[in-house]
């Protein structure tokens, strides 16, 4: 028996370094490979020594700095709002504060842009005001865009923090003689703000991780930044085109990886309030007629900048020529038509619905029986695995693309099929399942499978009567996760994907760059339509079973109760 | 400063957490609020620290009215501090730090820094601080927070003190020697102090006068003494004095127990109890006897104790407890009298 385990134990490490470890190592190989075969620093010195390497360095820190300062602000100041406020309709506010959270990010790019194209009525109204036309192909758009992107991770992880501190910490400096702004300032901003500055290191991190919303609008403008400066160097040709790339990638992931330690070293020195209770009594009480104004000055900003791009670009999806302005006499379904027609378009829906589902029954039945491994005293094996897919999870996406072609090039049949992208997909979403997993077995008391073995249940019918009706719904939950961002992924596929295995996001991808816009928009739509149906059916399998005093309770946490499953995990997941 | 409350009620959308509650509360005097939990004591705390505003009623301070269903008077311009059940300290800041807080106060901004940090070691040291103060909150014990936010409530030398179940989180022993520096702090300070708890030992012990809360009503005020030997009414009678109540009919001044028509003095025995036919016996005055005249019953449960033996008497039905001295020994289901015994002094 111990024998057996002993095998089985190496025999899972080997595999986990196989798929995890092995593309990152030959990926950092391939960054010191000459031309000649031998190992040197000399791609490093080269790429430094290229203007265009130290402009894309320098776009790069400067767009994720400045997108992070308005992500911050934004995040904090909703937070706040929706936290302790008495504002009505905050279940209104969250989900517009959310939204940018499920919508990939290339939607919102291209929603943005079809709301701001050169001379479209929101640029017309900008000019009357002389406001100048805005172009969102330039340094401040990107900023803007990956800023409104990533409001919803600070706002997550600033909120619970919020809720979580203690009124009485409030109340003694109140009856320390303290106001109540000053309060606030003093006692909880000191407070949240190990979670203010964890989520803010978030959305640098996934500034710089971000391809599409570069891609999308830096290419055109050439202002390139890290990771579109490596796709282009790996779809580039020549002999070190690859090599070049690599040594970027390293690059990049020293800095993902070097912020991913630095949350992890500051949140463990901070001292936090021993409640862990989260508080959602209204703190400070507005005026009625203040009360109304906040609320709808929140909603307002919101709307704009949800909503109204997803709007125009509905709007523009129905007219068949670019840039005219809206109305009825040009409104026309060609675009539709195409998309409904166009062979390459349905096998990408295809493909990428199948990739999805795969993924998903994959990372599934891993994740699952990795969290149960893992919680009932584990060998080495899991813990590796959770440590590996930590990492690749962690990494900028363009990076783990480029180390799977590496990797599963030297293995004949999978680079060039569909299967690159598979695997390269359960390689980058294992982890959500893993932590979505472990979270779903920890509510599951162990001695709830005590008594079932007590009361004569074998294995089988252990899994089949308690532990899967129990882990059903936290698994799906957290599934749908990878489901989402398997479904409308774009950076991986756009290095891995080939002439057949075109996936959602690559077409949107090639359509945006191939100038037919209206098709992009009429694609974008349907995406955002995809996406509201699979949360829908998902609310839907997933509801509580109706119970009286649960009802109410249930309902007030509705379609929400999600997002902070995954905001916590990304956290987790970059701080390693 | 001495505090009036009156009519004062606090309701959460239809339930009402306080109602009508009346008390006046004396310049340097102690009054715990003493009751189960959800009696809205927790409340009353708060509407007199201004945390929350009354539906109806008021909160004079002297002559200052504090609260009104129209004004409210924010907490920071109260003349109080204030000690949490949670200890409520700040997590980021050191021992001293806490004791500093309270005078960065414009009040304080003539006060010069020698004069502040004099001040921060005397309050310190009053509640054994000294050694302690670079310290943070994780790196003490239980007593020696809540001493901490002792400190940080006093250094101002507030009229009014609120203390909301100050030592529910401290175990046993710490508590009965913690009563005693908060009897301390008292006497030093002269201070009003408003003290909430569940625990009667502990109000009967410091308090100098205790307000008994029952759903948001207050069933009796009075000193301990009063309270323990004089209850008024029911509740009052068995949670602070664990009195076994005895039913049956009075004529004026004597009580006939029903099952028994043993006859009981009650010249002591308020007026509600007496209405309601109820006769108040605290279990130590109670004797168990083999035979007698008495209410006969039977031996349900037998609890040693060490200094005495806690017996359950069942009698007509009901539960009677009596604590017995040691020497005493019946046996479960024996059939045996109670009598009450003679009242001395």
């Amino acid at each position: 028996m111990k024998k057996r385990n002993l095998m089985l134990q190496t025999v899972g490490c080997v595999a986990v370094a196989f798929l995890f470890l092995v593309p990152l190592w030959r990926l950092v190989l391939m960054s010191f490979t000459q031309h000649d075969g031998s190992f040197s620093f000399g791609n490093y010195t080269a790429l430094l020594q290229e203007p265009r390497t130290l402009r894309a360095i320098g776009n790069t820190v400067v767009i994720s700095l400045a997108a992070t300062a308005l992500s911050t602000v934004l995040g904090v100041l909703f937070a706040f709002v929706v936290a302790y406020l008495n504002i009505r309709r905050k279940k209104l506010l969250e989900l517009l504060v959310l939204a940018p959270f499920i919508i990939p990010s290339y939607v919102i790019t291209i929603s943005w842009t079809s709301a701001l194209a050169g001379n479209g009525e929101v640029n017309r109204l900008l000019r009357l005001l002389h406001l100048g036309p805005v172009n969102l192909y330039s340094l401040g758009g990107i900023i803007f865009i990956l800023g409104i992107c990533n409001i919803p991770l600070v706002y997550l992880t600033t909120v619970n923090m919020l809720r979580k501190i203690p009124r009485d910490l409030e109340w003694a400096a109140r009856a320390s003689g303290c106001g109540q702004w000053e309060t606030l300032l003093r006692i909880n901003l000191r407070q949240a703000a190990p979670a203010i500055i964890g989520g803010s290191v978030l959305a640098f991190l996934s500034c710089i991780d971000n391809f599409s919303v570069p891609a999308f609008l830096g290419i055109p403008a050439s202002i390139p930044v890290l990771s579109t400066y490596i796709y282009e160097k790996a779809i580039s040709f020549g002999s070190q085109a690859f090599s070049m790339a690599s040594a970027l990638a390293v690059m990049l992931s020293v800095v993902a990886i070097a912020g991913s330690l630095g949350i992890s070293a500051f949140s463990q020195k901070e001292k936090q309030a021993d409640s862990i209770r989260a508080d959602f009594s209204e703190r400070i009480l507005l005026k009625d007629k203040t009360r109304r104004w906040v609320e709808w000055i929140s909603i307002g900003v919101f709307a704009v900048i949800d909503l109204v791009p997803l709007l125009t670009m509905t709007a523009a999806s129905f007219q068949d020529l670019y840039g005219q302005s809206f109305s009825l006499k040009n409104f026309s379904l060609q675009n539709y038509r195409f998309l409904f027609t166009n062979s390459g378009i349905s096998s990408a829906v295809g493909n990428s619905l199948m990739l999805s589902l795969v993924t998903c029954a994959v990372c599934i039945l891993v994740g699952t029986a990795a969290a149960y491994q893992k919680l009932h005293g584990s060998g080495p094996a899991v813990r590796l695995l959770e440590a590996c897919s930590s990492l690749t999870y962690a990494i900028p996406g363009i990076v783990l693309a480029l180390a799977m072609i590496f990797h599963w090039s030297a293995i004949p049949g999978v680079y060039g099929s569909i299967q690159i992208l598979l695997v390269s997909y359960v390689t980058r979403y294992l982890i959500l399942q893993v932590k979505g997993s472990s979270a779903a077995m920890l509510s599951v008391h162990p001695s709830l499978e005590e008594a079932a073995h007590v009361s004569g249940s074998g294995n089988a019918r252990m899994w089949k009567r308690i532990l899967i009706p129990l882990l059903f719904r936290q698994t799906i939950s957290s599934s749908l996760l990878i489901f989402v961002s398997a479904l409308t992924e774009m950076t991986l596929s756009s290095i891995l994907a080939s002439a057949g295995t075109k996936t959602i996001g690559l077409s949107v991808f090639n359509l945006q760059q191939s100038g037919d816009y209206n098709l992009a928009y009429a694609f974008s739509v349907l995406i955002v339509l995809l996406i509201i149906c699979g949360y829908a059916l998902v609310q839907y399998v997933c509801r509580e079973p109706v119970k009286k005093e649960k009802c109410e309770r249930r309902r007030n946490a509705g379609l929400l109760r999600l997002y902070p499953l995954k905001a916590s995990q990304k956290m987790e997941e970059s701080a390693l | 400063m001495s505090l009036k409350i009156s009519g004062l009620s606090k309701k959460y959308g239809d339930h009402p957490a306080l109602w009508k509650v009346s008390a006046e509360i004396e310049d340097g005097e102690f009054v715990c609020i003493l009751g189960p939990s959800g009696c809205g004591k927790t409340t009353l705390l708060r509407l007199v620290g201004g945390f929350e505003q009354p539906t109806e009623g008021f909160i004079y301070a002297g002559d200052v009215l504090y609260s009104s269903q129209e004004e409210c008077i924010p907490v920071e311009r109260r003349d109080l501090g204030m000690v949490f059940q949670s200890f409520a300290l700040w997590p980021n800041m050191t021992v001293r730090q806490h004791a500093e807080f309270p005078l960065r106060q414009k009040k304080y901004a003539r006060m010069d820094a020698a004069e502040k940090q004099k001040l921060i070691d005397r309050t310190l040291e009053s509640v054994g601080l000294a050694a302690l103060s670079g310290r943070y909150p994780d790196e003490l014990s239980g007593g020696q927070k809540q001493r901490v936010a002792l400190a940080r409530a006093i250094i101002t030398k507030p009229k009014i003190l609120l203390m909301d179940e100050p030592l529910s989180a401290l175990d046993a022993e710490l508590k009965i020697s913690m009563r005693k520096e908060i009897q301390d702090i008292h006497r030093m300070t002269g201070a009003t102090i408003l003290y909430v708890t569940h625990d009667q030992s502990e109000a009967l012990a410091m308090a100098d006068r205790i307000m008994i809360l029952k759903d948001g009503e207050v069933e009796q005020i009075g000193t301990p003494k009063e309270i323990y030997l004089h209850p008024r009414t029911p509740f009052a009678a068995t949670f602070v004095g664990k009195y076994n109540l005895f039913r049956g009919t009075w004529d004026s001044d004597r009580f006939y127990e029903e099952s028994s028509r043993v006859c009981f003095p009650g010249q002591t025995v308020g007026p509600e109890l007496k209405k309601l036919g109820l006769y108040p016996v605290r279990p130590d005055q109670l004797q168990i006897e083999k035979q007698g005249n008495g209410i006969p019953g039977k031996i349900r449960n037998r609890q040693y104790c060490g200094r005495e033996i806690h017996y359950s008497v069942e009698s007509a039905g009901n539960l009677i407890t009596v604590y017995a001295p040691i020497q005493t020994s019946y046996d479960l289901n024996e059939s045996v009298v109670l009598i009450k015994k003679e009242e001395i002094g």
